[in-house]
């Protein structure tokens, strides 16, 4: 019998040893099921989130792994009584979809350490150097007490995007010795960094790259304030336009301005050296201090986002029920040819099927969107072609 | 009559005419087995390889003469006329007296030099009663936890006679220091005693895993036992630098010669780099490699990496002294080739490795048991793994003389192609900033991986043949004998090192242990205060915290 | 559900014995048989292997050992998981096991026993059976 959200989140909630299987298990349900996202968000008003949600990325090898362990034992060792997570995302095979998850060999060491939560995510298929469920991963991270939370990415120089809108800091690892690293900013990265780590700082070519690294930002900052300065608009970003019925709804509506504002400064930029725990402390009080200082901001971004999301999932079940009414009528050939001979209109047939997926379900709660719900559209669907 | 180039060309092209002629119109009505045969390492084999000049014209540089550089044909000028390789037989398991009593039946059945396998909380230095060695106690080798298992381990052994080989690494300065002692209780001084110390760390962390604290400090350590039996133990080889563990961790056999080299490179720019001569320590440098069934191919990796190793000492080192060029080594037969399916099948395959390592000019040999794929040796099958060896010393004729397969034309050849492949791989490593960085980088690690994986695929498609697993299957299994370690041993282990730290000075084992700690810390070298600590009944895992404290641990990181 | 996926997997190394091709490979053919397999690393213990089974809600551990030390540190993984609640989690091994052991092992809990020398396909075949007797949770 599967358990149901519901249930999970409340003994995921509850402590004691069936609290961590029931964590595990909600963080299964959304990487399988990561549509179920919304449901879980519907439901998460009163959850504890985490303060700071932490992306790592960079070229493969580059340290993203080491540097989440060490961040972890720094973390841990600074307050015995914080909780944290960490997310890690390796590839899947294309041809077989399979995966090796490598990332935890290097945090072994917390293993068995209640306080620290561990997560292996295969990107299974889904580019953008994560995997889809892993927002849901690092919301089920919140509900069972991680503080912090620090999101690996795949690292394989695909869009970096998503991390920046999943994370409230981005650090960028680059290592000496890794040509790609230069490559990889040149290419985008650089434009997704809240924070740099030159890593493997132990080797003699880090110091050069961490100037060609510094070099690069002042570059892009002058040419950032530049634009800033030439157009007055202020910089927004443009979500899809949606329709609603009275025209196109704007969700750019009230929305916060952008998270961190580092016009005016050089994103910080931490020489590390991972492996051996050297710039790590003080690459974590600079986090803390961005955190202090910022987490109001990322909680509301946080919930903004959650809006989103849950907006997203309110039309994406729409579409699917009356898409699925559609389904059941042979996709709906014979009212398409309809229209095309002249019998009927577009808007009549587009009326009917809302019509029916509609009376299918609970007027009372349209949002709620449980597994009966599909059925009684389902009987619906079929009651009206019969 | 033309010069040797022009007739090796001469018969280069008639056997492309060959090939291309009678060869292709037979392959049109009897094809071949396989549209390609290759090695066990997957290296292609043509189908008939004629001579090439160079083994003529550059016979002094490529091959030379058995005892002289690049030793190519050997490292002695008569090898197995004047004496045969040391026939020894890796043992130990359970206690101190279970081994004990073993090593005396095996002098007995005519080995002549002991092997020792030590459990592997002996190895990792965590003593019988820690959390840490819960299960492991005895199992794949003997447990010591102090000085008093050791006495034990070589009562009645007369250490002056006898040569003994202590496959030992993170641990290898507190057991040498150990045999130091018990060699002074029966009244032998240390420049009498012989043996080797395995004390090769570094393929513990490409493949092996029995490693305990970080590169650095493990290098160091390694360099301090270069130093002080240089002055103190002058007939102790003080290290085994081992291919074996890294082939069985499914490597090729070039990459074999390669990785082992690789450590060879480091430990003496290691040596070097503490100040000691090339001369001075490289005489004590052994290595120890596997025999795999593919015969010709094995053979081929032995000279190969005789003569590499001796260019990369005169060349890269300056060396001078020919005992340093030498690349002289041990032999076991490989581990994983053995199958638990038709156990009796094992017998074979360890005669023709067996019989590759003598071809190859091994200084000594380890022949497995038939049944060591499904436990610890029996005595019965221990005594026909060394039976195995006096039959291809007495019986076989092919001791009569020295490199039998020198000349060969495919030997000759597969020889150059493993070499050149194998100083690729090397140059790749010193590309990566050298071994150490190349472990961490995990390069090392990767490289084998594959190899292993591709090996695996191949049986799994069956396109590779073992016989007794996916071919000649021959259903149900009959029963073998297996040797069983005494449920007992953890209990009589821990007991007896309770009693051991009851009965010491414990003010002067303290004093003792925080002198390690203090050398740690100092570049003073650490067998002194190891010794001290060892005679005062200081256990392993206590030894082995002392220097953690300095030296910190190390976990695997590489997935 | 969108589409039927496989179940997580974890291949772990308890114990002392640093031998890691065994598992390597039986990772690998996992994963090309379609798994999301995720590999500790060797000399781990009994507790960091259950505890991490159970944050990646794996559906069955596979242990591999070759120092015999597989009686006791099987074992005191299948205790942890009881311990925890986490019995459902499936128990595989591999390594040097003598034949004699395997009945033992079975009865203490361990769903399969692959010896040196088991075909991949039989490897997959056996742990795809397992997990499809295996009670929905
Ligand atoms: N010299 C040095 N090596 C380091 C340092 N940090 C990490 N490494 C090594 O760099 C290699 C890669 O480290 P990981 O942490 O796995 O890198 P990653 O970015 O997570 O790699 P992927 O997940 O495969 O993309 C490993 O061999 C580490 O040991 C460092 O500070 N110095
Ligand atoms: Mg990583």
């Amino acid at each position: 019998m599967e358990r149901s959200l519901d249930q999970l989140v409340s003994e995921a909630r509850g402590g004691g040893p069936r609290s961590q299987r029931a964590a595990a298990r909600l963080m299964s349900v959304m990487t399988d099921q990561p549509h179920r996202l919304a449901e879980l968000l519907a439901g998460s008003r009163d959850w504890p989130q985490p303060r700071l949600v932490l992306g790592i990325t960079g070229a493969p090898g580059s340290g993203k792994s080491t540097l989440a362990d060490h961040v972890v034992a720094e973390l841990r060792a600074l307050d015995p009584r914080r909780k944290v997570g960490v997310v890690a995302v390796d590839p899947s095979s294309p041809f077989t979809g399979g995966a090796l998850l490598g990332d935890r060999v290097r945090m072994m060491r917390h293993a068995t350490d209640s306080m620290v939560y561990i997560r292996s995510l295969a990107s299974r298929g889904h580019l953008g150097g994560l995997a889809l469920g892993a927002k849901g991963v690092v919301r089920v991270m919140g509900l069972v007490g991680c503080d912090i939370v620090v999101v690996e990415t795949v690292g394989v120089g695909q869009s970096e995007v998503e991390i920046a809108q999943n994370a409230d800091v981005v650090v960028v690892v680059l290592a000496p010795g890794q040509g790609d690293s230069i490559q990889m900013l040149k290419a985008g990265l650089m434009e997704a960094g809240d924070l740099f780590v030159v890593n493997k700082a132990d080797k003699p070519d880090a110091a050069q790259l961490q100037q060609q690294l510094l070099a690069m930002l002042e570059r892009s900052r002058t040419a950032r304030l530049d634009l800033a300065h030439g157009a007055s608009e202020p910089l927004v970003c443009h979500g899809p336009q949606l329709q609603g019925p009275g025209g196109p709804i704007d969700i750019q509506q009230d929305r916060p301005p952008p998270p961190m504002d580092f016009d005016e400064e050089t994103p910080g930029v931490f020489l590390c050296s991972a492996a051996n725990h050297q710039g790590i402390k003080e690459f974590v009080a600079a986090l803390e201090e961005l955190t202090t200082r910022q987490a109001a901001l990322w909680q509301a971004r946080r919930q903004e986002q959650a809006v989103e999301e849950i907006r997203q999932a309110v039309l994406e079940e729409v579409r699917r029920r009356v898409s699925h009414v559609l389904q059941l009528n042979g996709n709906g050939e014979n009212q398409i040819r309809r229209i095309l001979a002249g019998e009927t209109t577009l808007n009549e047939l587009v009326d009917w099927l809302m019509d029916v997926a509609a009376s299918g379900t609970n007027a009372k709660s349209p949002a709620a969107s449980d597994a009966k719900s599909h059925l009684r559209t389902e009987a619906a669907g079929r009651a009206e072609f019969a | 009559m033309g010069s040797t180039a022009e007739t090796a060309a001469r018969i280069a092209t008639a056997i492309d005419a060959w090939n291309n002629g009678p060869v292709a119109k037979s392959l049109a009505k009897f094809p071949e087995q396989r549209t390609a045969f290759v090695t066990a390492s997957d290296k292609k084999v043509e189908r008939l390889y004629g001579p090439d000049a160079s083994i003529f014209d550059d016979y002094d540089r490529k091959l030379g003469l058995p005892g002289q550089y690049p030793f190519t044909r050997g490292v002695q000028p008569t090898m197995y006329r004047g004496r045969f390789w040391t026939m020894r037989q890796y043992a130990g398991f359970a206690t101190a007296e279970e081994s004990n009593k073993r090593y005396r039946y095996l002098l007995e059945q005519g080995t002549t030099g002991l092997s020792v396998a030590f459990d592997l909380p002996t190895q990792i230095g965590y003593d019988s009663d820690d959390d840490m060695a819960a299960g492991e106690v005895g199992k794949v080798g003997v447990a010591i936890d102090s000085l008093a298992d050791m006495e034990t381990l070589l009562e009645g052994i007369p250490l002056d006679k006898i040569s003994t080989s202590m496959t030992i690494n993170a641990t290898a300065a507190i057991l040498l220091a150990m045999y130091i002692v018990v060699g002074e209780k029966q009244g032998v001084a240390a420049d009498k005693l012989n043996g080797t110390i395995q004390n090769d760390i570094l393929k513990e962390y490409i493949a092996r895993g029995t490693y305990r604290f970080p590169p650095k400090p493990s290098l160091r350590l390694i360099s301090d036992i270069f130093g002080y039996c240089t002055e103190r133990v002058p007939n102790w080889n003080t290290i085994s630098i081992s291919g074996y563990h890294i082939r069985e961790a499914g490597s090729t056999a070039a990459q074999e010669i390669a990785f082992t080299l690789a450590d060879a490179i480091c430990y003496v720019d290691t040596a070097i780099k503490a100040g000691l001569k090339v001369d001075d320590f490289g005489p004590r440098l052994a290595f120890f490699f596997a025999s795999h069934s593919d015969l010709f191919e094995e053979v081929a990796k032995f000279r190969a990496a005789r003569r590499l190793y001796a260019r990369i000492m005169k060349e890269r080192f300056g060396a001078a002294n020919p005992k340093s060029l030498m690349l002289r080594f041990h032999t076991q037969t490989g581990g994983v080739t053995l199958t638990a399916q038709q156990p009796e099948n094992n017998i074979v395959r360890v005669a023709i490795q067996a019989l590759a390592a003598v071809l190859g000019g091994t200084q000594s040999l380890h022949t497995n048991s038939k049944d060591e794929a499904l436990a610890l040796p029996t005595e019965e099958a221990v005594t026909v793994a060394l039976r195995t060896q006096q039959i291809i010393a007495y019986e076989s004729g092919v001791t009569n003389t020295v490199d039998p397969l020198a000349g060969s034309f495919f030997v000759e050849k597969l020889t150059d192609e493993l070499e050149a492949e194998a100083e690729a791989l090397i140059k790749q490593i010193d590309e990566r900033g050298g071994v150490v960085a190349a472990i961490e980088q995990g390069f090392i690690q990767k490289q084998i991986e594959q190899s292993a994986y591709r090996f695996g695929q191949s049986i799994d498609s069956g396109d590779r043949v073992i016989v007794g697993v996916n071919r000649f299957t021959s259903g149900d299994e009959p029963d073998i004998d297996l040797f069983e370690v005494p449920e007992s041993t953890t209990q009589r282990q821990v007991e007896k090192l309770q009693r051991v730290r009851q009965s010491r000075d414990s003010k002067k084992v303290e004093a003792a242990l925080a002198n390690i700690t203090q050398a740690a810390a100092s570049d003073a070298n650490l067998m002194p205060p190891i010794i001290d600590a060892v005679r005062e009944y200081a256990t392993v895992g206590e030894i082995c915290r002392a220097l953690a404290v300095v030296f910190g641990e190390y976990a695997e990181s590489h997935s | 559900m969108e589409k039927s996926l496989k179940p997580r997997l974890l291949i772990g190394k308890p114990g002392l014995d640093g031998h890691d091709r065994g598992a390597k490979y039986v990772a690998q053919i996992l994963r090309d048989a379609g798994f999301e397999v995720i590999y500790t690393g060797i000399r781990r213990s009994p507790e960091q292997i259950v505890d991490t089974a159970i944050q990646e809600d794996v559906a069955a551990i596979g242990l591999s050992l070759l120092s015999g030390a597989h009686n006791v540190l099987f074992g005191r993984v299948l205790e942890l998981l009881r311990e925890r609640g986490a019995e459902d989690v499936l128990v595989f091994g591999g390594g040097t096991i003598p034949p004699k052991d395997v009945p033992r092992l079975k009865e203490m809990g361990v769903a399969a026993v692959f010896t040196p020398g088991t075909p991949a396909r039989e490897i997959v075949e056996t742990i795809d059976g397992l997990l499809a007797q295996r009670p929905a949770v």
